[in-house]
């Protein structure tokens, strides 16, 4: 008897232990979440030893090369990762994958909290901030949503909104067509972005393949 | 053979106690009000209100109305982990707080949850007979919806 109540216990003590332990643990992800992030935004330090200019100083050689820096980045800032995630995702539905929909919508968040900001201008932040943190959410519900393949559409509809936004703020880094699908949502109608100019629908997928027409080009 | 169920019987009773022992906090706000909520923000009718009130603000906002079961584990931990993710897609006493782009995907996206019968969670409704949404009330909530958009 004493052997099966001390037994007990121990199973007990080690309930509890794993339980606290695992809120622990999570929280250790989330840090090293938030390292990597740091990381790969110290990455992206261009190599300032390729401007040799003898005559300057080295104090003056530094901030003329972080002057470059910025600049750089400024204009190195491109939505064409977020797009490249964006059409496999929407390719990944047209075909009625929605596997390939979840992990290309969780591909597409990795690529959305990757971002650096500082490559983003100033005056463009505020408006960067509000569509990524809309298309980070639905990004998020997609790649969720496996075996779900209506709700991952349901989240289509407002992420090509979020990307049509982008592009018309940071310009297109690619030909691309803005089409719209008459008969989502209710009749009420939706967008999507594609890169060919052959109509495939994503919101119903094989149902209704050449549904839709294009509204736009980039 | 006995003696054998009697100890699991004992285990299990055990670990039934031994996980009362994890509380997390619970989901309740004394009675607050929020500048930010939908429903003082955004004009709702009374009978829309009542009805969101009723049927989503248990997971989907600050203030939970917890019944005798949700304090015991395991029910208890399942129920907070749930809150705690609708709270996270939608918080009703947030709404304020959220940008239009956010607040009209969140308008469309609700209409749809209740008109498939997605929302409220059946699994929810189940144990919470008052939540459930009958057609009337189902039809209420989608027209005032409608005309938001």
């Amino acid at each position: 008897m004493k052997n099966i109540f001390f037994s007990i216990i121990t199973l007990a003590t080690v309930a509890v232990i794993t339980v606290s332990c695992n809120q622990f643990s999570n929280k250790n992800n989330d840090q090293q979440a938030t390292d990597s992030t740091v990381l790969s935004e110290t990455q992206t330090l261009p190599s300032s030893e390729q401007n040799d200019t003898v005559a300057s100083t080295a104090d003056t050689l530094a901030k003329q090369s972080k002057k470059i820096d910025v600049k750089e980045q400024v204009q190195n800032f491109s939505i064409a990762p977020i797009v490249k995630d964006y059409l496999v995702l929407k390719n990944a539905l047209v075909a009625d994958n929605d596997k390939a929909a979840a992990s290309a919508g969780k591909q597409l968040l990795a690529t959305l909290k990757a971002v650096d900001m500082k490559a983003i201008p100033a005056n463009k932040h505020k408006d960067y901030m509000e569509i990524a943190d809309d298309a980070k959410e639905n990004a998020e519900h997609i790649g969720d949503n496996a075996g779900k393949i209506d709700h991952q559409r349901e989240h289509l509809a407002p992420l090509s909104k979020d990307v049509s936004d982008l592009i018309a703020l940071f310009g297109s880094p690619q030909k691309l067509y803005q089409d719209h699908c008459p008969m989502y949502n209710d009749g009420k109608g939706a967008i999507w972005i594609s890169e060919s100019k052959e109509i495939k629908n994503p919101y119903y997928g094989s149902q209704m393949i050449s549904c839709g027409s294009v509204k736009k080009t980039y | 053979m006995k003696s054998k169920l009697k100890i699991i019987a004992m285990v299990l009773l055990f670990l039934f106690i031994a996980i009362q022992v994890y509380q997390p906090t619970l989901n309740v706000d004394k009675g607050q009000v929020y500048q930010t909520d939908f429903i003082q923000s955004s004009n709702v009718p009374i009978e829309v209100g009542n009805i969101l009130r009723t049927s989503c603000y248990d997971c989907h906002s600050n203030n939970t109305n917890y019944v005798w079961y949700d304090y015991i584990q395991p029910a208890r931990f399942l129920v907070e982990n749930h809150i705690k993710s609708a709270k996270e897609d939608l918080n009703f006493n947030d709404w304020g707080k959220y940008s239009n782009r956010k607040q009209e995907r969140l308008l469309t996206s609700i209409k749809k949850q209740i008109k498939t019968g997605k929302m409220p969670l059946p699994s929810y409704t189940l144990m919470h007979k008052d939540a459930e949404l009958n057609n009337a009330q189902i039809k209420i909530l989608t027209s005032w919806l409608e005309e938001q958009e």
